[in-house]
């Protein structure tokens, strides 16, 4: 069915029933007037007639016609009605407005043939008439002298004044009933506004709510009910208000929660598909937040591992722990904890997965598995050979001049490599002790004067190669430092550079001075590193190539210092590399 | 369309991806295997080819199985269709990863021997095609399909220098002929990887634009 407004429910209803009891109550009144103002009229007419009668009885018993036409003509000037005499035969003898020869005979005129009919004795009748040819009112009354008719006596008045009359009276109500009328449909239209317009304000009111403007309040003034309402309606938006805040304020924590965790969490279900993830999830396993909503996890991340643990959590319905290994990028080492995720939306459940990053741990446990297996295998070659010479020689090689000398320089050589590697790892483990209580030993100075000490200390070194060690470095630049510290880091620097490089060619050391930090390059032209040993060459012990730097005579320690003393400095190392083309090694040192 | 066939659609899908994943891993341990010198991560990888290979079969009978019973047209029938290609392309991948591995552990008692530079931009390169392609297929981006099918040019440069200053280093130093030819078995194999990954671009392309663009010199 189609809506009407409350207003067109109303409003018409309510003017017709109006209208409709008003033009029955007029309509009622028209109709009664004129049979009452026409019995009036008769009974006006019969108390005429009875007066008139006692006039004409003695004339018409005297037979006198022409008295009784010339009081007929008299009374009728006087009353203004209009008075017929008539015999039983129905011959007119008298008339007020016509002479009575003229007339035809009048007993078959109803009023007179009621009147002459015994029973009746009252003839009346509402006609045209024959003779004036208008309606007029007959009240005929028969004249009787002891017992004997002598005739009839006929008053009549004309209707037009009758009608006139009651035109006017007609076309008054007609006049009042239109102006009622109007009258009722304005008041009508009035109450019917004012019962529809607060209901109209608050349904619009109303609107705001359901548009989420909880904040807004309705005020109407109004009957009782709609202010009730309005009321209620009011109540209801402030405690729908205070629960979608609670509601809107707890997801926030959660959300707040979810997001500052370390570690990545990820509801899933069971068609793997993503319910829900935090920053860090989508961190850890490289994720597109806004590419991520409704996909599934295999879509998303593409792990062999990890779609094995999720395909056991749900299938199982069991809690699965595992290590991932995401290559995309660098290697990321995760540790993915999966349980039940239950209650998830429709009833299914689905998995929840933890994931931590474990790759720095996982780098540090390889650090120290190497450095225990390097500094024991590093001890261990020059021991060894000592071992082996010392063993030849006491085995009777001492008598032989020529080998004695021989095998002693050989121990010789690797006690002075045990020594340096020892001397190395004291240098190391004071960097690393002094560290801790360093900061205060810092003190300002000229970095041109450390560099020079540096270059002059590998001067040597250079000259056996024949290798020009090149120095750029502003007068007036001046930092922070542990002068002797970081003379040695720049030592160990250009150390490298003179090892890895052919005879020939050159080493250039570089101090830069940057926005907000100081830069020291030592840059050479040797056979570079490649590039996947970057990210570990600050390690100790750690070799690119483990015969050929043996060889030259480094002991695997030296970037660990040299790392450990900016690490004082508050600084950081950096490194480039072309394998053969060179490598550049930045030392950046905070202003 | 009937939740059925999008219910089969989805687990093909899905199984589809864990293939994805496996050969993706397989290439990336390949690789490792041939830089660290590793013969037990070329083991891995063969390990792993059976379970692709089980996979492979599952699948395609899966996607014949729903295309008798479904009759899917359309973006369907595409789907299944690519499905179907880049399920076999995979399964290529995968077997070329194991032949990567085998010469990888060949080589790695070779330790004279140095891995030119080129190879690892090369690998480089043939991984993040075979990754862009894959993420294409996932996210049904046809703009990313396109561009995998443009960088195949890269690899095939590459290919050509190793090849040549492989031939080179044979005629100086005859004596490592045979890693010399395994290394340079590792670059031809590399180099499928590329055109496998192509072609799995250019049937993301088909199954979004319904477009077949092989053969084609645009």
């Amino acid at each position: 069915m189609r809506r009407r407004r409350l207003f067109w429910q109303l409003y018409p209803a309510t003017l017709l029933i109006a209208l409709a009891a008003l033009a029955a109550i007029a309509l009622d009144a028209t109709m009664l007037l004129r049979p009452f103002y026409i019995a009036h009229t008769e009974d006006d007419l019969e108390s005429r007639v009875q007066l008139a009668e006692d006039h004409i009885v003695p004339l018409l018993a005297a037979k006198e016609y022409a008295k009784t036409d010339a009081l007929c003509k008299e009374l009728g000037q006087r009353s203004a009605t209009r008075f017929t005499v008539i015999l039983p035969d129905g011959t007119v003898v008298g008339d007020s407005l016509q002479s009575p020869q003229q007339m035809d005979k009048h007993n078959d005129r109803p009023e007179v043939r009621d009147a002459l009919n015994t029973d009746m004795s009252k003839g009346v009748s509402v006609r045209k008439s024959v003779t004036l040819k208008e309606t007029m009112c007959y009240v005929a009354l028969p004249v009787q002298q002891r017992g004997e008719t002598l005739g009839v006596v006929r008053a009549s008045v004309s209707m037009a004044g009758i009608d006139g009359a009651l035109g006017t009276i007609t076309d008054h109500i007609l006049v009042a009933c239109l102006l009622t009328a109007a009258l009722l449909a304005v008041a009508t239209l009035i109450i019917a506004r004012r019962v529809v317009k607060p209901l109209e304000q608050l349904s619009r009111h109303a609107e705001w709510f359901a548009r989420g403007d909880l904040d807004h309040r309705l005020s109407t003034a109004s009957s009782e009910e709609i202010d009730g309402l309005a009321e209620t309606l009011n109540k209801m938006a402030a405690d729908l208000k205070d629960k979608l805040d609670t509601v809107v304020r707890q997801r926030n924590e959660r959300d707040a929660i979810l997001s500052s965790m370390v570690e990545g969490v990820l509801a899933i279900d069971t068609d793997q598909r993503l319910l829900r993830m935090n920053e860090a999830a989508a961190r850890l396993l490289g994720i597109e937040a806004a590419r991520a909503e409704g996909r599934s996890l295999p879509e998303l991340v593409r792990n062999i591992e990890l779609h094995k643990l999720v395909a056991a959590v749900i299938a199982t319905q069991q809690p699965a722990e595992g290590e991932i290994v995401l290559r995309d990028r660098e290697a990321r080492f995760l540790h993915v904890h999966g349980t039940v995720l239950r209650d998830a939306p429709e009833g299914r459940n689905g998995a929840l997965l933890v994931i931590y990053d474990i790759t720095d741990r996982k780098r540090l446990e390889s650090i120290r598995r190497d450095f225990v297996a390097n500094v024991s295998h590093e001890l261990k070659t020059p021991v060894t050979s000592i071992q082996g010479y010392v063993e030849t020689l006491l085995d009777g090689a001492m008598d032989d001049n020529e080998k004695r000398e021989k095998f002693l320089r050989i121990v010789a050589k690797h006690t002075e490599r045990l020594h340096a590697i020892l001397e190395d790892l004291l240098t190391l483990a004071r960097v690393e002790q002094e560290g801790e209580k360093m900061q205060s030993v810092l003190a300002n100075g000229p970095l041109r004067g450390v560099l020079e000490a540096a270059v002059t200390a590998c001067g040597a070194k250079a000259e056996e190669k024949d290798m020009q060690i090149q120095l750029t470095c502003p007068t007036e630049l001046t930092t922070s430092m542990n002068a002797s510290l970081l003379e040695q880091a720049v030592v160990n620097l250009i150390d490298n550079a003179i090892a890895y490089s052919p005879p020939g060619q050159k080493v250039e050391v570089f101090g830069l001075a940057g926005e907000r930090e100081i830069e020291i390059r030592v840059r050479d032209h040797g056979c570079g590193i490649g590039r996947e040993h970057l990210p570990r060459i600050f390690e100790r012990f750690y070799r690119v190539d483990k015969s050929r730097s043996r060889a030259s005579g480094g002991t695997g320690l030296g970037l660990a210092i040299v790392k450990h003393i900016v690490q004082i400095h508050g600084g950081r190392t950096a490194v480039e590399s072309v394998p053969g083309e060179g490598s550049t090694f930045s030392i950046f040192l905070p202003k | 369309m009937s939740i059925h066939l999008q219910r089969e659609i989805d687990k093909l899908k899905r199984d589809l991806l864990l293939i994805c994943s496996i050969v993706e891993e397989q290439v990336e341990i390949a690789v490792s295997a041939l830089f660290d010198r590793d013969p037990a991560l070329a083991q891995k990888v063969q390990k792993m080819d059976e379970d692709v290979d089980r996979r492979e079969i599952n699948l395609e009978e899966d996607c014949l199985k729903t295309l008798a019973l479904h009759q899917p047209v359309a973006i369907n029938l595409r789907q299944l269709i690519a499905a179907l290609k880049i399920n076999n392309d995979l399964e290529r991948i995968g077997d070329m990863a194991v032949n990567i591995a085998r010469k990888a552990a060949a080589l790695a008692a070779e330790t004279t021997i140095e891995i030119p530079a080129d190879f690892a931009t090369m690998s480089e390169q043939t991984q993040a095609m075979l990754r862009k392609s894959l993420d294409a297929m996932v996210q049904m981006d046809a703009v990313l399909a396109r561009e995998v099918c443009a960088s195949d040019d890269l690899v095939d440069q590459l290919k050509g220098k190793i090849r040549s200053r492989i031939e080179q280093q044979i005629r100086q130093d005859p004596e490592h002929i045979g890693s010399m030819l395994r290394l340079l078995s590792v670059s031809r194999n590399l180099e499928r990887i590329a055109d496998c990954a192509v072609n799995i671009a250019e049937d993301v392309i088909y199954m979004v634009d319904g477009r077949i663009v092989r053969h084609q010199a645009d």
